[in-house]
């Protein structure tokens, strides 16, 4: 049966002295990972691994690529291991509605197509698809990641709308943390190209409009959140679970934090754990730490952006 | 294929979702085209059953349908799905080509590859490969989709009017395109299975 000596690895390939005993022993290993999925997940949990052999604590290799989609005015691409999130962002002009004159706005949309997981079908979208949308919508106008009152052109005429859609193309597990990188990093890339737009119902009667937005300018971001989904299985904290890993936890612990360090939302939806408070002090830890891997990612990308551009 | 990005998933075979449509005799294809809605010039809010896409998945399906060993899997499904990441004109042909390469890295038997160009004839130029503006002139546009070895086509589009001779030398342009592609995909093929060769120890 499944031999510990094996810590995962469903793309290791058989050992070639195995031969023909090695293939047998790799199909039993397979047959007990989907017969049994609880009990083989635990065997390595035993020894504090994972079943991709990841310590419990270690997030997997992420990477972030901007400036993608050369149409949209900001785009990124952002993987954790298998899971890929593409999120682009078109900034279109609005007559922004009385009470809130002087600013923009942003609308966020989060798409799994069939593409993204063999459980989806088409026709009918995720479950988790409109769940995701809003979190990510609720995180990024609590953060104050942007100042509406930027998005402002002409105070009660025009403002920009931030049109932010994000589309799930592998679904692997901590979708939500991956599309709130690639939200973060499209807005890092956003710029504002300083096109000539028309202001609806302005032209009549005037020969000269003065041009209000003539240069190119990025976005100002204060307040970048990141944010790290746990799984609580048991008494162990699994960070960054994969979606085999998603499907055998029933309990998950999402906190996002700020630049300053402060907590912007904790999201814990049920599940079979009752966590203690040590242990989402824990969770809250353990955000910061990858909050910080998560910001070195994305300003060495940034850096190798501009590296680009000025080359 | 130049500015337009496509990125495709193949799944299957697998177990027929829908039981009534399932058929003993051969696997079901199945194809879904989707277009990001950042993917042109101006962002449009797309809903998922507009007859374009139906359109070009329905083509998209039958040219795949044409190449792949269907009798080989009975009772089972293989789902294509197409997201267009950029569209910059000739998206059905790269749609068509990214088919043929994730059947490939499926490991889904097919008779050959399946490769796909457009044409246009532009100035009373024949032109290869034409992109959103040079598509968008008026110009007739010619898609073709062969099988590569075996020399027969698949798929052929065209609208509006070319007169008979124009037409022939306008899709041999187009063939050669298709051919000069196959040879590429045929490259990157041999070289993954390299590559996966040299992974597993081999």
């Amino acid at each position: 049966m499944a031999t510990t000596a094996r810590g995962g690895g469903e793309r290791e390939p058989a050992a070639g002295s195995g031969g023909g005993g090695g293939a047998a022993a790799e199909m039993e290993v397979e047959a007990y990972r989907r017969l049994f999925p609880v009990a083989y997940f635990e065997r390595h949990l035993r020894e504090s691994v994972r079943l991709d052999a990841r310590p419990l604590a270690s997030p997997r290799d992420t990477s972030v690529a901007l400036g993608l989609v050369g149409s949209a005015d900001g785009s990124a691409l952002v993987k954790f291991g298998d899971t890929t999130m593409v999120a682009a962002i078109k900034l279109e002009v609005m007559t922004p509605p009385a009470e809130s004159s002087d600013e923009g706005s942003v609308a966020v949309d989060f798409y799994m197509p069939p593409i993204c997981s063999p459980t989806v079908r088409p026709g009918r979208s995720a479950e988790v698809a409109p769940v995701i949308s809003k979190q990510l919508s609720d995180v990024i106008m609590s953060s104050g990641m942007i100042n509406l009152k930027d998005l402002c052109l002409i105070n009660g005429k025009a403002s920009w709308i931030a049109y932010l859609d994000i589309y799930c193309l592998n679904a692997d597990g901590s979708l939500f943390d991956a599309a709130l990188v690639s939200a973060v990093a499209a807005f890092t890339h956003c710029i504002d190209d300083g096109r000539v737009v028309t202001v609806p119902g302005e032209l009549e009667g005037k020969t000269k409009l003065p041009l209000v937005n003539k240069d190119k300018r990025k976005l100002m971001l204060n307040n970048v959140p990141f944010s790290l989904t746990c799984g609580l299985h048991k008494e162990h904290i699994l960070v960054d679970p994969t979606a085999e890993e998603e499907s055998i936890i029933e309990t998950f612990v999402t906190v996002v934090l700020d630049t300053l360090g402060r907590v912007v939302s904790v999201y814990k939806p049920g599940g079979s754990v009752l966590a203690y408070t040590s242990i989402l002090k824990e969770c809250i830890t353990l955000a910061k730490r990858r909050a910080q891997q998560l910001r070195n990612i994305l300003n060495e990308s940034v850096s190798a952006m501009e590296v680009d551009k000025s080359s | 294929m130049g500015n337009t990005r496509v990125i495709v998933a193949v799944y299957g075979p697998r177990e027929v979702q829908n039981k009534s449509q399932q058929n003993n005799n051969q696997a079901l294809v199945r194809c879904e085209y989707s277009m990001a809605n950042f993917s042109t010039g101006d962002r449009t809010r797309r809903q998922k059953g507009d007859r374009r896409s139906t359109e070009i998945s329905l083509v998209i399906r039958q040219t795949m349908e044409a190449s792949i060993l269907t009798h080989l899997m009975p009772r089972s499904q293989i789902d294509i799905f197409v997201q267009v990441l950029q569209a910059d004109g000739g998206t059905r042909s790269a749609c068509i080509n990214a088919a043929t390469l994730a059947l490939a890295d499926a490991g889904i038997p097919m008779r050959d590859i399946v490769t796909s160009c457009t044409a246009g004839y532009l100035c009373s130029t024949p032109l290869l490969d034409l992109n959103y503006v040079e598509d968008s002139a008026g110009g007739p546009d010619v898609t073709v989709g062969i099988l590569s070895k075996m020399d027969k086509v698949t798929l052929l589009q065209m609208d509006a009017k070319l007169p008979m001779d124009i037409f022939e030398n306008v899709m041999q342009l187009a063939i050669e395109g298709c051919k000069a592609i196959a040879n590429y995909i045929r490259e990157v093929l041999l070289e993954n299975t390299k590559q996966l060769e040299s992974r597993r120890g081999g």
